[in-house]
């Protein structure tokens, strides 16, 4: 035994051996957890695309306000501009529904102006402009990955 | 000894070999033999051979905690029957509701019987909570178990909002479509958590396997170690509370004032308060029968009601989830209905702000509290204060729920339940 016992009355045997089982035990431990709770967020998402393609400009009418339902978003026309609304309630994600002026939310009772902007209720924020462009084979193409200025339209 | 044939035939079959071996001891006939009943039984030995004649009366705990545990020994019951048929993906689980429903035998009775105690233990959960709270039961030494309470308070609502996804019908959709979005307003790590209980962006096919996985095996899992905890605590913190009596001297066992240099007997080292300790003798009944009937009565009369309104009421089945079309109002179950109420007003003092502050502050109560009196007494007079804060939170609790379940109609407009609209008349 020629371990210096320092005054504290831990060796540096003692030392090395407490801080080495610490460190492996907490290694151990975190990088299992660090595992199961990546293993919990999925890689790979099967959903279905942000992109999707609606109807020619032309189907559209002067004026219409067209609730696309499998998309959850309201395509606009005015003239030859074209603008795409969520559906999706900034609140809490229930669908809004096209009243006579703006939008109202059934579930908590928000209410959106022709802008989306909020006029009423709870909902935080602004309903989201969605980005339209033309696809090559002459049909709109909305992206709903890519939110836009209200202002934003899609000039025929 | 005028026996009944059948305890006759037990006495019998007690005097066998294989009797002997399986009950170490028979229908017990003398004191001894009902101490040595409690503490020879598997089951029977988490309780105490001896109770105080105060933890019995009904009008003290009215047996809540008790019904609450039955409920959930039934959830469990049913709930493993349930599993047999369900089946959790998007495609099949709306259907095999159906086929549980019409083609199942006893299939709509057992749904219901799972539905009506799961509603059933949030609302004893909550009863069983008040009742401590106004005998002041959570005071020294029980401060840990009142936050192990609290606990099985929230995996209790887990579990039931975990259950409410799997129909897959518009309510289970549009429910967990929103308190999802709830758990979204959390500060820092609201999206992230968001993202991890969907298991991506919408609520698909991976957050349904999500929630079955939880409601099925973790959430009750960690429920019944909590309740084994909680249960166990119960006796070691000396049984029920009650009110101190004149001679009733709790002994406390400092361990750091016992020599060291000697052995110590189990009992020695016991610490804190056992029901026994300073209690006078007379103010103790046997466990066997005085507790242990009264508990299966109590298990009886559960079941009992249970039926009855199993048989009476239908579990409701809505229309096959349309991620379209909320209905509308879209409304969570009764026991969030005060929740989102507030949500209506503000995502995040409803969904995120007002829950975290109430759980908060339950934990920290019997810690802040530093009143000592009142323990083992109903509204004691020395917590009129404690009592009355309670009292009000609990008001508003009770005022927003009923709002947000009865007086709140489409577009969550304000609509007194007498005046019906001609659109939404549906019922729960």
């Amino acid at each position: 035994m020629n371990d210096p016992t320092p005054s504290n009355g831990v060796s540096r045997r003692a030392f090395f051996q407490l801080f080495l089982g610490w460190l492996a035990g907490l290694f151990a431990f975190g990088a299992s957890a660090v595992a199961a709770v990546r293993f919990l967020v999925p890689n790979v998402l099967f959903e279905p695309s942000e992109q999707f393609k609606a109807d020619k400009p032309e189907d559209y009418l002067d004026g219409s306000v067209t609730f696309l339902e499998d998309e959850r978003v309201f395509l606009i026309r005015n003239g030859n501009t074209f603008r795409c609304l969520s559906a999706v309630c900034t609140h809490l994600g229930c669908t809004v529904n096209r009243a006579e002026h703006g939008y109202h939310c059934p579930c908590h009772g928000s209410v959106f102006d022709d802008q989306g902007a909020v006029k009423g209720g709870p909902a935080p924020r602004a309903l989201t402009w969605f980005l339209v462009t033309l696809s090559k084979d002459g049909r709109l193409l909305i992206d709903k990955g890519q939110p836009t200025a209200p202002d934003r339209y899609f000039v025929l | 000894m005028n026996a009944s044939p059948l305890k006759q035939l037990w006495q019998k079959f007690q005097r066998t070999r294989i009797g002997r071996s399986i009950f170490r001891v028979g229908l017990p006939d003398s004191n001894l033999e009902r101490s040595q009943v409690m503490v020879s039984s598997f089951l029977l030995h988490m309780q105490p051979a001896k109770v105080n004649k105060h933890s019995l009366r009904a009008s003290y705990s009215f047996g809540l905690g008790l019904i609450t545990l039955y409920l959930f020994f039934i959830l469990i019951g049913t709930g493993v029957l349930l599993m047999f048929y369900y089946v959790p993906s998007t495609e099949r689980a709306y259907d095999s509701m159906k086929d549980l429903e019409f083609v199942v035998s006893a299939g709509q009775l057992i749904r219901n019987m799972h539905r009506w105690a799961a509603h059933l233990m949030v609302l004893f959960v909550v009863l069983h909570l008040c009742r401590v709270f106004y005998t002041a039961a959570y005071k020294p030494p029980r401060e840990f178990n009142w936050v192990l309470g609290v606990a099985l308070m929230l995996l209790t609502l887990g579990l039931s909002f975990t259950g409410y996804l799997l129909p897959w019908d518009q309510l289970a959709y549009w429910a967990i479509t929103v308190g999802t979005n709830i758990s979204g307003y959390a500060p820092v790590v609201g999206p992230k958590l968001k993202y991890l209980m969907l298991g991506g962006n919408v609520v698909g096919q991976p957050a349904l396997i999500r929630f079955y996985a939880l409601h099925v095996m973790v959430l009750p899992a960690v429920t019944i170690l909590m309740v084994a905890i909680h249960l166990w605590r119960v006796r070691k913190d000396g049984g029920l509370s009650r009110p101190d009596e004149p001679g009733n001297v709790v002994a406390q066992v400092e361990l750091s004032h016992l020599p060291t240099n000697k052995t110590y007997g189990l009992m020695e080292l016991a610490r804190g308060t056992t029901p026994q300790v300073g209690a006078n003798p007379e103010d103790e009944v046997f466990s066997w029968p005085h507790l242990v009937f009264r508990e299966m009565l109590l298990f009886m009369f559960v079941v009992a009601v249970l039926l009855v309104l199993a048989i009476g009421w239908n579990a409701p089945l809505e229309q096959f989830a349309n991620p379209i079309h909320p209905p509308n109002p879209a409304k969570a179950p009764w026991y969030f209905l005060g929740l989102q109420e507030l949500v209506a007003h503000s995502a995040f003092w409803g969904g995120v702000g007002v829950p975290t502050l109430l759980v908060v502050t339950l934990v920290l109560l019997p810690y802040v509290d530093r009143q000592r009196r009142g323990t083992g007494r109903w509204f004691a007079r020395e917590r009129v204060l404690a009592n009355t804060i309670f009292s009000i939170c609990l008001f508003v609790a009770i005022v927003l729920t009923i709002i947000g379940s009865l007086f709140r109609g489409p577009n969550w407009s304000w609509q007194e339940p007498w005046k019906k609209p001609p659109a939404a008349t549906e019922s729960h």
